[in-house]
Parts: structure tokens; C-alpha cells; sequence
């Protein structure tokens, strides 16, 4: 169901909703309170997307297993009770899993798989169970969607770097590029370009492709950096890894003063705690990284786990929630992440 | 013209050297007003009258002492830049070297150290938001590059008081719900799990004890079992902890107890409930109601003691030195029934 007025969606109530409605309606005509505290436990399906050692997700540095323990540690102080499933990357096994969770009759699925056949399939099988499906960074029909926003994130680096070369290089030629994953993070790429074009209508911006390897980082940019003798350069990173390989590269080529540098994801490799001092420290504030837009993975629980709760309890929710991405950089990397490495 | 240039020159030059870490927040908006009035610097222990020393000197019924503190050594969980390291000066062993017809010889240490190691107590000028401290003290105007000037431990008064153990792993195994860690030898409770005051109270249920104010309440959650395996465990006890969240740290403030301690590093839960929060137990109990913190404390001697006498209370015998300006030491603390 669909509230035309408010854009939002109305999802059709499990018969464990219903139950609930029931028993705290039967409560309120009966005069009985039901207090905060006492409302029943829910089980919560989370279907990962792959949580194979290693691999990272969504062009980012961080992986399934940080994404599942921030279902775990949300959870904490929600009455909820989680059930993980692992999609692995793979159509029949997502569709084994929503079957699974129907025979185990959760509550709610959470779906974050990319497939659109294995997504409807699944969509359908729990519709025909009544339970009710939240989907994530993955449209399915007739869920809600909660995702990341590639391009206000790119939007945010273009943006970023933009606005430091106005303000450190007034008049001086400057090249623009995007490395790293650049094929499979369109909408990044476009979002860096947009925002760098707000601040720099006429940037010239490039893209080298690494295919997610570091390692090709300094072959592609040397060479770059090499051809713009006399231009500044502005680096949009798809991630941060890329974006630490790509600072080494620039300091290999003795060009740190002509360079900016803004990343993607803000994962462990590029902030750490007060101890263990990363790029992205209030005591650097001097980098030419100038920060990393913040895709908050590792929080991502946080943010799906109470809007799963809205469903349940039959309020009705957004038909798309979008992550808020912000550029995390020395100035406020503490304050967004604050370390617990002292006591 | 010339004074106006150079009254703003004079006046850009102290803005200039004003140092930023020494911003002046408005404390009065930022933390609470102690309960013990506007001067004091001395928080909780205020609360350790002779009336509470006597009550809790009825608690030394056997005798029998428990030891409730970790070696301090070399090796022992740290983070960072952190370190200990003792160097024990020894020169009149040498041949020759004693002193006096008695052959007199001695032997002292240089101790190089944070404070804030092993067993160890958080005093009221380890905490703060921005730069207000307890009893909304605008600490920027009372620190030096060697201490404070303000809140130093040299300020409290004494801890014999009554000691409560609160065995929250029994608590979880009687509840069904002990998630361990697998690298425990012993049963404990996993990182992350957040203490709850439902939990505090059945703990206490456990062994039909009230809370009364001036308590030391000690909090046993396994977790420094990871402390005892030093330093093969070191990583995964630094990395977080089982402990109490914020509902139960104001409960414990709303109880007026002197001090709260655990097995673990920082007594509040990590990672905190709010990722976006750091600590924040650490300022509901300190800084706001100026309630020490007892961080490494070894609890399960005591717990394992209260489950077999079924008496979890006890004189606390521990005092801690009249360190002028600092913001902690580490203590040794025995429970004595």
C-alpha cells in the first residue's frame, strides 16, 4: 500500500504484527498500560551480502563482517533477536536463505543482495509468508530501501576538493581524476564530477581505472602527474585505499605541494584511534589528504535495525532512506569516530 | 591613529597566543553542579563518613582477606604509548660497595609509568566534556605542564567503606543468556554486552543486598580473565568489554555510591551503546556526580568468595597516596569479611 499524500509506504502488518496490535489494543481497552519495557521481542532476518574473509563491499574498504557485527552491536539496546544469513554474492543461495527464514518464521527480512531475479523471487516468497522485506542498496519491489547515495558522496568530494583549489590555488591550471574502482562506481564518479564542476566549471577531469588494486595506483598516476608538470592536481579516490596509495605515489613524484586528495568510505585503514595514528588524524591536519567522505558500513545497522522496528510496529517508514554521507577529515575525525584506545 | 594601530596590535597578539586547548567553555551549561557545594574538589568519598566506616567495619566478621588487584609488571594490558618499565638500582651488591663496619647494602627502583595502569582508581581530573571537569571546573584554568592545580588526588578522602560484589557472569548463566568469549578460561561475559540495571539489580537479588550510600560497588563480569593471560591476550582485552551503558551508570549515581569498579579497563561498555559517544559513562559517573572509577580490578577471587559464604558485602581496605595534581594511580585493594 502506498500513502499518495506523504510519498511514503504503508507494508501489510505479519500476523505476529497483528497479534501484538491486538493483545496492546485488548490492553488499552482493558485499562492496562503496556510499558516500554515490555514490548515483546522480534526476530529480525539479516541476509548479508557476502561476508567472505577479504573481499570488501560497495567499492569500499570494509567488509560483510563489519557490516553484520553492527546489526549485533544495534541490536544491543532494541528488543530485538537476530537471525545472520550469508547471500554470498550468490542467487540461489539468497533464495535459500529467505526460504529458511520463512520456515524459522522471523519477523522481518532484511535483504542486501545484488541480483534483481534472486531479489523479486525472494520478495515473493515472503510476501506469500507475510513477512515483511527491507531492502538493502538494492531496490526491490514494493520494500523499502535503505542505501548508500554514491553521488551526493561523490558530490560531497568533488565538492570538497573544488572548494580547496579555489581557495589554495586562485587562477593556476588544475587537472581533476578519479581512481580507483572508477567501472563500477558510475554514480561516484559522476558525483565527483558534479561537485567539482560547481566549484570548477571548466575542470578537466580524467578517470584511471585500478580495478580495486592499490598496487596499480602509482603506475597509472606517475605517469599523470608526470604529463601536468605545471598544473595542480585534485585526486578523488573511490576509496581509501586507493586514496593512501595514491599519496604515496605523489610523494614518490615530489609533487605533495601540487596535490589534493579526497577519498571514499572512511574505513580503519585510513582512521584510527588516539594511539595508533592514520592519514586521518587531528594531529595531521596538514595532509594532502584532505579527508575521506564517510559511507559509515561499519554503522550501517544503526540505521536499518530502527527502521525495521517502524515496521513492525505497522508506522510507516520512507520508501527510500539514504545514507548520510559527511567528509570526514582531521577536524572532525574524533568527534565521528571517537576512539576508545585510553582509559 | 598610531595608539588605535597599536592597541589592535597588541590586542591581535594575545588573541594570537591565547592557546586553543585552553577555550573556556561555560561549565555551569555543561556539567552538573557537584552535590557536595561549589568548592569542592573531593567528590564521592565525602560520602565515607564515620558513621559508613563503622557500618562497614561490622562487615569484618572471619577475617579472612581477598585479594582483589593485579600484579603491576611489565606486560600487563596497555594501550598505545602506554608503558611501565622498572629499573631497580642495585649498587651496593657490588664487591666493596656496602656501607660501614655492618657491611650495610640497599637496593630502590625507578618506576616509570602512566598512572592509569594496572589496578588502577580514575580520579576526578580524568574526565571531563570540553574542558569542564567535575563540579563544573574550567580546567584549562587549572593545569600546568606537570599536573593540576585543581581535583588532584591529594583531595579525597578515605575508601573504607562497605564493598559490594555484583557477579553479573552468575547472573548471565543463572539467566541463560552468558554469551562467552571463547578465549576466556574461565566464563565470562563478551565485549559488548551492555550491563543493564535489571542486571545490577538481580545481581544484588542474588544475595538479598541493598545498596546504601558511600557502597563500592564492584562489578565482576569474567573479562579480566583476559587480563590474568597477559600478555597473550592483550589485543582482545584492549579491544573491548563487557560492561555497564548509561542507564545503569546513572542508576549506580542515583544509589550515591563512592566508587564503581570492574574486571575490565573502563567499566563502561565497548563499544558504547551510541557509536557516535565517546565514554560516556566515564562523564555520568565522574564528571557529573564525581563517582570514582576502579578500572583492572580482579573480581573474581571475591566472587568466587560471595558464592560460597552467599555474602557479597565486605570492608574495602585500600587507600590511595596523596598524589598532589594527579588524575589516577593505580591502588592495591584487598575485601575483607
Amino acid at each position: 500500500m502506498k500513502d499518495a499524500a506523504s510519498g511514503t509506504r504503508q507494508l501489510p502488518h505479519s500476523r505476529l504484527v497483528r497479534s501484538v496490535i491486538l493483545a496492546v489494543a485488548t490492553g488499552v481497552a482493558a485499562g492496562v498500560a503496556v510499558p516500554a519495557g515490555l514490548e515483546r521481542r522480534y526476530t529480525i532476518a539479516f541476509a548479508n551480502a557476502n561476508e567472505e574473509p577479504g573481499v570488501s563491499v560497495e567499492g569500499t574498504g570494509f567488509s560483510g563482517a563489519e557490516i553484520r557485527q553492527s546489526f549485533v552491536l544495534a541490536a544491543r539496546t532494541l528488543p530485538i533477536d537476530l537471525v545472520f544469513y550469508d547471500n554470498h554474492r550468490d542467487d540461489a543461495r539468497a533464495v535459500a536463505n529467505a526460504e529458511a527464514a520463512i520456515a524459522r518464521k522471523v519477523d522481518l527480512y532484511v535483504q542486501y543482495h545484488h541480483g534483481s531475479s534472486a531479489n523479486a523471487t525472494v520478495a515473493q516468497k515472503l510476501k506469500a509468508a507475510g513477512i515483511p522485506l527491507l531492502a538493502v542498496n538494492e531496490a526491490v519491489s514494493g520494500a523499502p530501501l535503505y542505501s548508500l547515495d554514491n553521488m551526493a558522496a561523490g558530490r560531497i568530494a568533488g565538492d570538497t576538493l573544488g572548494q580547496f583549489a579555489t581557495r589554495t590555488w586562485p587562477g593556476q591550471p588544475v587537472a581533476a581524476v578519479v581512481i580507483g574502482r572508477v567501472s563500477t562506481n558510475g554514480d561516484r564518479v559522476r558525483g565527483v564530477t558534479d561537485g567539482l564542476r560547481k566549484r570548477l566549471p571548466n575542470a578537466r577531469v580524467s578517470t584511471l581505472e585500478t580495478q580495486g588494486n592499490p598496487s596499480q595506483v602509482a603506475p597509472l598516476l606517475s605517469p599523470l602527474l608526470a604529463s601536468q608538470p605545471t598544473s595542480k592536481v585534485l585526486i578523488a579516490a573511490t576509496d581509501d585505499a586507493t586514496a593512501l596509495a595514491a599519496k604515496s605515489a605523489v610523494d614518490s613524484a615530489g609533487r605533495a605541494r601540487d596535490v589534493a586528495i579526497v577519498g571514499h568510505g572512511v574505513d580503519r585503514s585510513i582512521h584510527g584511534g588516539a594511539n595508533d595514528r592514520k592519514e586521518l588524524d587531528p594531529n595531521n591536519r596538514a595532509s594532502i589528504v584532505l579527508g575521506s567522505v564517510a559511507f559509515y558500513l561499519d554503522r550501517m545497522g544503526y540505521d536499518v535495525l530502527p527502521i525495521a522496528m517502524r515496521m513492525l510496529r505497522g508506522e510507516n517508514v520512507p520508501a527510500r532512506t539514504a545514507t548520510s554521507h559527511k567528509l570526514i577529515t582531521p577536524a572532525n575525525v574524533f568527534a565521528e569516530y571517537p576512539p576508545y584506545d585510553m582509559n | 591613529m598610531f595608539r588605535t594601530a597599536l592597541i589592535f596590535a597588541l590586542a591581535s597578539m594575545a588573541l594570537a597566543s591565547a592557546p586553543v586547548a585552553f577555550a573556556q567553555s561555560d561549565c555551569k551549561s555543561v556539567v552538573k553542579p557537584s552535590p557536595f557545594g561549589p568548592n569542592d574538589q573531593t567528590g564521592a568519598t565525602n560520602r565515607v563518613t564515620p558513621a559508613v566506616t563503622k557500618a562497614a567495619a561490622a562487615e569484618i566478621q572471619t577475617g579472612k582477606v581477598t585479594n582483589m588487584s593485579y600484579p603491576l609488571v611489565d606486560g600487563v594490558p596497555l594501550f598505545g604509548s602506554r608503558f611501565t618499565k622498572t629499573v631497580l638500582t642495585a649498587t651496593s651488591l657490588a664487591p666493596g660497595a656496602s656501607f660501614g663496619d655492618n657491611q650495610l647494602t640497599y637496593m630502590e627502583d625507578t618506576w616509570l609509568s602512566q598512572s592509569h595502569v594496572g589496578t588502577h582508581l580514575d580520579g576526578m581530573g580524568h574526565i571531563g566534556i570540553k574542558d569542564c571537569y567535575y563540579n563544573q571546573t574550567p580546567m584549562g584554568k587549572f593545569i600546568n605542564q606537570n599536573n593540576m592545580t585543581k581535583l588532584g588526588l591529594e583531595n579525597l578522602k578515605s575508601f573504607a567503606t562497605r564493598g559490594v560484589i555484583i557477579d553479573m557472569v552468575k547472573v548471565y548463566q543463572d539467566a541463560g543468556k552468558l554469551k562467552t568469549n571463547t578465549a576466556c578460561k574461565k566464563a565470562c561475559i563478551d565485549k559488548g554486552t551492555v550491563i543493564s540495571v535489571a542486571d545490577l539489580q538481580a545481581g544484588l537479588k542474588m544475595y538479598n543486598v541493598t545498596l546504601r550510600e558511600g557502597d563500592m560497588v564492584m562489578i565482576h563480569t569474567g573479562w579480566g580473565d583476559l587480563f590474568e593471560q597477559f600478555p597473550a591476550q592483550n589485543a582482545l582485552y584492549n579491544s573491548g568489554e563487557p560492561g555497564i551503558g548509561k542507564e545503569a551508570a546513572n542508576w549506580l549515581a542515583g544509589q550515591k555510591v563512592v566508587a564503581v569498579g570492574t574486571d575490565n579497563w573502563a567499566v563502561e561498555v565497548i563499544p558504547s551503546e551510541n557509536p557516535k559517544e565517546a565514554f560516556p559513562v566515564h562523564a555520568i559517573l565522574l564528571t557529573d556526580n564525581g563517582i570514582h572509577i576502579m578500572e583492572n580490578v580482579r573480581t573474581d577471587l571475591i566472587a568466587a568468595e560471595a558464592a560460597s559464604s552467599k555474602r557479597a558485602t565486605f570492608f574495602v581496605n585500600m587507600t590511595v597516596p596523596k598524589a598532589v595534581g594527579l588524575t589516577g594511580n593505580f591502588v592495591a585493594i584487598d575485601a575483607i569479611q
